[in-house]
């Protein structure tokens, strides 16, 4: 909003009030009478948007006649709907009261359509300014994981990713200012997501089905990254932040800068973080502990668990009257291991055993906005994006595995004037990825996936009622030429383990491995009614229901072969068992289809403030994966252990439980609560709670779903310092899938103090950081390598950040 | 629940009502001509990418033999598929015992006296490249990689890829006992330093290496020990490999009064002692101890030497004198804690020069002084491993009597096969045995006599062998 603001600000100089008679002159107070600073005014279906100066007042001009809808917008406040209807040549005065808002309403920017915390049918959430700073973590998902309702399926820390209501996977979506990240998180939890944290401005995150806005990935929600890599103003400003970590010796650097003359506008960022291998309170795999004579001197690290990446953004931008045109260019590097990825086989303790993935990604993007004076149209959003990604897995300091993807990605957001009150757009989206592995974990065979979008999204404020539509139509197609179903020899393990046929036909006749072209084509449509009700003044009720269709994505049709980074044998939804064997599935492959109810009751302002959530989301055609009892060879026997002469007969070690996707129904219900309560000035408490159950429809609990949760964060805040005591408790999870084992709860204990002080023109603030201070044992029940990675010990973070 | 239960009503009757504006979708599936996958070690590799497996990267080989000459400084190297000398290396030291590294890469030369053990790589090796294994060969190279740290090395054992070098220390200067664990690749990239142990007193011990456990040898205070010989350790120790290090975790409860002779199979880790034979069976992370006491037919002797084959459920123990003399053979089996003497026992006049397990297990080997290789066979009775003659191979044609001074018949066994190779320095030839057939089928002629031989290659996977229990 606030660089919007800029451009709105000389309009508005450019044209002199007393010229236009249209105008709408105002003051924004406070509770107390005070003046409001720096508050945004916003006339919502336009692109006028002005800034109150030090007395907290605004002059809004060049405005038609008809009913206006001003949007009023300042940190720390409820947000504030006011209809102004302008008649001919009048100039209205206005005074606007802001209430306090303990929870900060922040506007998302993944969506065309207007969207916050308090004020949308569904749910969102908006990590950003120095709450973002404090959670910061390595990974996408860790540094999300105290916002209620996601959770991080932290993978040892390496590659954690967010899981949004229990759904995570190809079912979350995550986009880098509005454009896919193009990674291949998605497809195995061992793999990264390219994207940073401590470049970026905003954290976004859509809970539920947000299939409207980005299509079939985001049936389970969004997270969008927000930087200003595209810089829509030239305000000389920036960040810069230094930070040590006690837990794994991490050191991160990190600086974010704009500037530009008044008609081009330039970015540039860079990070740089180490870590090494992070210190827990206990021995590290599950097995250890009931080792009660074990004397272990000495601190215990999860092996494999370092860290290394860097990155660089750089970005130019035209700003003219109308809007903006830039283009940035970022390099993503990341190299970390991979603990836990042992082959199949028992953990070794052996150093060469040790695989690490090397991560690189370019990624261009290009973001433009026009605004019109047109009968019809006012504003088009524009977003290309091309990105080129590569991931290699490395064992033994050879290349095990790669994995490519390069997507090319094209939005255009046409936002009409309002139309008998109505605002919104119509948005078009193509993209296009092309995904290849090759190597030994290459489980899913190249294809390449297409998708041609339409999208409408209207809201119309009805008196108190908001009400929001939307639908979207999408074709996807995914071609994948070279599909193999190789003749592998599937077999049960017998109790005694010995003596069993392994039927390793030794003999000389071949196999065959069958090869198939397959072209899908899906039309996955999505519809969605939402309604926010301002039912009393400060409390709003909401009610969303969407209908989202999805499909299925590459890995989930078209697998078939080792996936090592779940430990797994992978066989796709194309392929069934029939008589001990693999062949073509007979089920038609189908789209998946969630069924979403939200409930929202919030209180906007006051000294208290609260969002509860409640959802019922019945997915049908769930693609998941089912343990089918079976082995097979992970054709992936490992390193320096052949030749052993006395090996074990039956090695089992090389062999992975085969797990086939099918598809069922699925019904996934929970909460999310939140309080805020600013005790006085200085004190604030926030209370969270959130809950999600997944369970099939016809019995059964779905893997690796997040416990109940709650906390509470005390926060002490004065001019120059900060003070924050965050508890969670993770309750224990004893819903458990088949296979998988019940985990215990924890509580999580962290703090931090920064203080601010201004040196040489610079404002600094030096911080201290304190998480798991209780060293607790923490294992985390979604994430795969629980038993042998859990939380970091106990850990100090000292570091600075200055702003210019 | 019931607020539950009308979400779900409310669920339904969108889903009814919105099902019209249900998505749409078609999946076509051409098949197209398959690939003929050449059957071989790579099974259900689905990998999708058309990489071939097989043996374009796998090499036939029966091996290399290493023979150390009884009347010179030299370690020789011989092609064993045309028994082409391929080279000879001079050694540093005058007295050294041969053996290969844990992965039959490198021979292992040790001379205990001058507490040095030298490397030279054999130059045939493989390695894992993931999708396919990879083998090499190269011409023989002596490794600049040596180790002169420990005092008196002097038994070296090799399991699943680790060898542990037990340095006995040595009283009359005062260096303590100390253990290193070695593998294939510490050799290839010159590790500069071992895990191991290092003990505050010297011994003449022994080290079984176990994946990440390394059981070795304890010896107590004297006035503590239960052993005669009070160089000889009385206890075992379980030691796990942590962060670079072993570190003590368990000592067995069982004394093992003068303990001398280590073996270990899947199961079990045993230890010969005055009285009996220590077992240590391991679970998971622990081990269970528990003692054979030795039969009658040990008579005064004791079991000091025992031998033991991964795949194997009984191990061959020798029972002798202290320096040597008669020796009684007996089969130990540790599931049913019994001991018994095999039936088959050396002739009169005829001493054991070499044991071992043949490479799968199957057979045991005795090679006496005599010239005969005994090849003794397992069978099953009633539940109970009985190890019986399958025959005996005549391996000179030469008068035993006409052996030089100070030599003996030699006998190594190829991992790769039915194969073991005895050497004989009356004839100054190495033949070939095949186990199965009981039969010579080849021979290497020698220009000196050999005082010792191993076999360097690549050992044969083993997994299609079928054992019935």
């Amino acid at each position: 909003m606030k660089r919007r603001s800029q451009l709105a600000v000389l309009i508005a100089a450019l044209l002199p009030a007393s010229v236009l008679a249209k105008t709408i002159e105002g003051i924004v107070l406070n509770n107390q009478g005070n003046a409001v600073t720096n508050a945004t005014v916003e006339v919502e279906g336009t692109d006028i948007t002005v800034t109150t100066d030090e007395n907290g007042k605004f002059v809004i001009a060049d405005l038609k006649n008809g009913l206006k809808e001003l949007h009023i917008v300042a940190p720390g406040y409820a947000h504030l709907h006011s209809d102004i209807t302008i008649n001919n040549n009048e100039k209205q005065s206005i005074t606007f009261n802001l209430k306090r808002s303990p929870i900060e309403v922040i506007d998302i920017e993944a969506t065309p359509i207007h969207m916050s915390a308090m004020e949308s049918a569904s749910p969102v959430s908006v990590l950003s300014g120095e709450q973002l700073r404090r959670q910061q973590a390595a990974t996408l998902g860790d540094s999300l994981e105290k916002l209620p309702g996601v959770n991080t399926n932290f993978h040892a820390k390496v590659a954690s990713t967010p899981i949004i209501r229990g759904l995570s996977g190809p079912r979350v979506l995550i986009t880098q200012n509005g454009l896919d990240v193009s990674d291949v998180s998605r497809v195995g939890p061992d793999h990264s997501v390219a994207s940073e944290a401590s470049t970026a401005q905003q954290i976004e995150v859509l809970r539920g089905p947000a299939t409207l806005f980005y299509g079939s990935g985001a049936i389970g929600g969004v997270v969008n990254v927000v930087d200003n890599r595209v810089p829509t103003d030239s305000i000389t400003r920036g960040e810069w932040n230094l930070e040590h970590n006690s837990v794994d010796n991490q050191k991160v650097a990190s600086f974010n800068a704009t500037t530009g003359t008044d008609s081009f506008a330039f970015y540039a960022d860079a990070f740089w973080r180490e870590a090494d291998d992070y210190e827990v309170p206990v021995a590290p795999e599950v097995e250890h502990d009931d080792h009660d004579h074990e004397e272990h001197s000495g601190d215990y690290v999860v092996e494999n668990s370092n860290e290394e990446s860097e990155g660089f953004t750089v970005g130019a931008s035209y700003l003219f009257d109308q809007g903006y045109v830039g283009m940035a260019v970022e390099q993503f590097n990341r190299q970390y291991g991979i603990p836990g990825h042992t082959h199949g086989g028992e953990e070794e303790h052996s150093e060469e055993e040790a695989v690490f993935a090397d991560l690189d990604q370019t990624k261009v993007q290009l973001l433009a906005e026009y605004n019109f004076d047109n009968e019809w149209l006012n504003k088009i959003n524009l977003r290309v994006g091309h990105t080129d990604y590569e991931h290699a897995e490395i064992e033994h300091g050879a290349v095990g595995t790669t994995f490519k993807n390069e997507t090319n990605e094209l939005r255009v957001d046409l936002m009409h004037n309002p139309f008998s009150e109505w605002n919104g757009g119509l948005s078009f989206h193509y993209k296009n990825s092309d995904v290849e592995a090759q190597g030994s974990e290459a489980f899913t065979p190249p294809s390449e996936t297409e998708s041609i979008a339409i999208a409408l999204m209207e809201g119309k404020h009805f008196g108190d009622v908001l009400v929001q539509l939307g639908g979207r139509v999408e074709r996807v197609t995914l071609d994948a030429d070279n599909v193999l179903l190789p003749d592998i020899d599937a077999h049960p393990h017998d109790d005694d383990g010995h003596g069993h046929d392994h039927g390793h036909d030794h003999g000389s006749e071949s196999s065959y491995t069958r090869v198939f072209d397959v072209e899908q084509e899906f039309t996955p449509v999505s519809l969605s009614a939402g309604a926010v009700w301002d039912f009393t003044p400060g409390y709003n009720l909401g009610l969303s229901v969407s209908r989202s269709e999805r499909a299925p994505s590459a890995s989930e049709l078209l697998s078939f072969g080792p996936h090592i980074g779940t430990g797994t044998y992978e066989v796709g939804a194309l392929f069934d068992i029939h008589d001990g064997h693999f062949e073509l599935s007979d089920n038609p492959i189908d789209l998946e289809t969630a069924n979403n109810i939200d409930l929202t009751f919030r209180k906007t302002e006051g000294d208290i403030g609260f969002i509860f959530n409640a959802f019922y989301n019945q997915v049908d055609n769930y693609y998941y994966q089912v343990d089918t009892g079976l082995y097979a060879e992970s054709g992936h026997s490992h390193g320096d252990e052949d030749g052993h002469d006395h090996s074990d007969e039956h090695d089992h070690s090389s062999e992975l439980p085969v797990y086939l996707f099918k598809t069922d129904d699925v019904i996934l219900h929970g909460f999310e609560a939140q309080v805020a309560w600013q005790l006085t000035d200085e004190f604030k408490v926030d209370l969270f709670s959130d809950y999600v159950r997944a369970r099939l429809q016809d019995g059964g609990d779905l893997p690796r779903t997040p416990p109940l949760r709650f906390g509470t964060e005390l926060s002490y805040e004065t001019n120059n310092l900060s003070a924050h005591l965050h508890v969670t408790r993770y309750q224990e999870q004893d819903r458990t899938a088949p296979e998988e084992t019940s985990t215990d709860g924890y509580t999580m204990l962290d703090a931090s103090v920064s203080y601010d002080l201004s040196v040489l023109n610079q404002d600094l603030s030096l911080y201290l950081r304190g998480t798991n201070l209780t060293n607790t044992e923490a294992r985390v029940h979604s994430s795969f390598l629980k038993d042998i990675a859990p939380r970091p010990g106990r850990s100090f973070a000292l570091g600075i950040r200055g702003y210019f | 629940m019931t607020k539950l239960f009308k979400l779900k009503l409310i669920a339904l009757a969108i889903s009814s009502t919105l099902i019209t504006a249900c998505g749409d979708a078609e999946t076509n599936i051409v098949e197209k001509d398959p690939i003929e996958v050449p059957d071989d070690h790579d099974h259900g590799d689905g990998d999708g990418d058309d990489h071939d497996h097989g043996d374009e990267y796998t090499i036939d080989s029966l091996g290399r033999l290493v023979v150390l000459a009884g009347d010179s400084n030299t370690a020789s190297f011989f092609d064993l598929d045309d028994n082409a000398l391929l080279d000879t290396f001079t050694l540093t030291n005058d007295s050294n015992t041969l053996s290969s590294s844990p992965d039959f890469r490198y021979a292992v030369i040790t001379s205990r006296a001058q507490d040095y053990l030298g490397f030279i790589d054999g130059g045939l090796w493989r390695e894992d490249h993931g999708e396919h294994l990879h083998d090499y060969k190269q011409s023989p190279a002596a490794s600049s990689y040596e180790l002169t740290n420990g005092s008196r090395p002097t038994h070296l054992v090799k399991h699943d890829g680790k060898l542990a070098i037990f340095y006995d220390g040595d009283a009359t200067s005062g260096t303590v006992a100390s253990v290193e664990v070695l593998t294939d690749s510490d050799i290839t990239s010159a590790t500069a330093t071992l895990p191991g142990i290092t003990y505050d007193i010297n011994m003449h011990g022994v080290a079984e290496p176990r994946g990440e456990h390394l059981l070795s040898t304890i010896r107590r205070d004297d006035a503590d020990s239960t052993s005669v010989a009070k160089v000889l350790p009385d206890q075992v120790g379980v030691y796990h490999f942590h962060d670079g290090e072993y570190e003590l975790e368990q000592t067995l409860e069982l004394t093992c009064p003068d303990l001398h002779g280590a073996a270990q199979n899947h199961d079990y880790v045993i230890f010969g002692c005055s009285d009996g034979v220590l077992l240590a069976h391991q679970y998971d992370d622990e081990y269970e101890a528990e003692k054979i006491a030795n039969i009658d037919a040990v008579g005064d002797l004791r079991i000091g030497t025992i031998y033991g084959h991964e795949d194997s459920e009984t191990f061959i123990g020798v029972a002798s004198g202290h320096g040597g003399g008669p020796a009684v053979i007996l089969s130990i089996d540790p599931a049913s804690a019994e001991m018994e003497e095999l039936e088959w026992q050396l002739a009169d006049g005829a001493s054991a020069v070499s044991y071992s397990f043949s490479a799968n297990g199957e057979h045991f080997l005795v090679l006496d002084s005599l010239g005969f290789l005994n090849v003794l066979e397992a069978h099953e009775h009633d539940g109970h491993t009985h190890w019986e003659l399958a025959g005996q191979v005549d391996i000179t044609e030469e008068d035993v009597t006409t052996m030089p001074e100070g030599m003996k018949f030699s006998m190594t066994v190829a991992q790769n096969g039915q194969f073991a190779y005895v050497a004989d320095p009356i004839a100054q030839h190495v033949v070939q045995v095949h186990l199965e057939d009981l039969e010579i089928e080849g021979e290497l002629e020698l220009t000196f006599p050999p005082a010792a031989i191993t076999w360097l290659g690549i050992a044969e996977e083993e997994e299609d062998h079928d054992h019935d229990h």
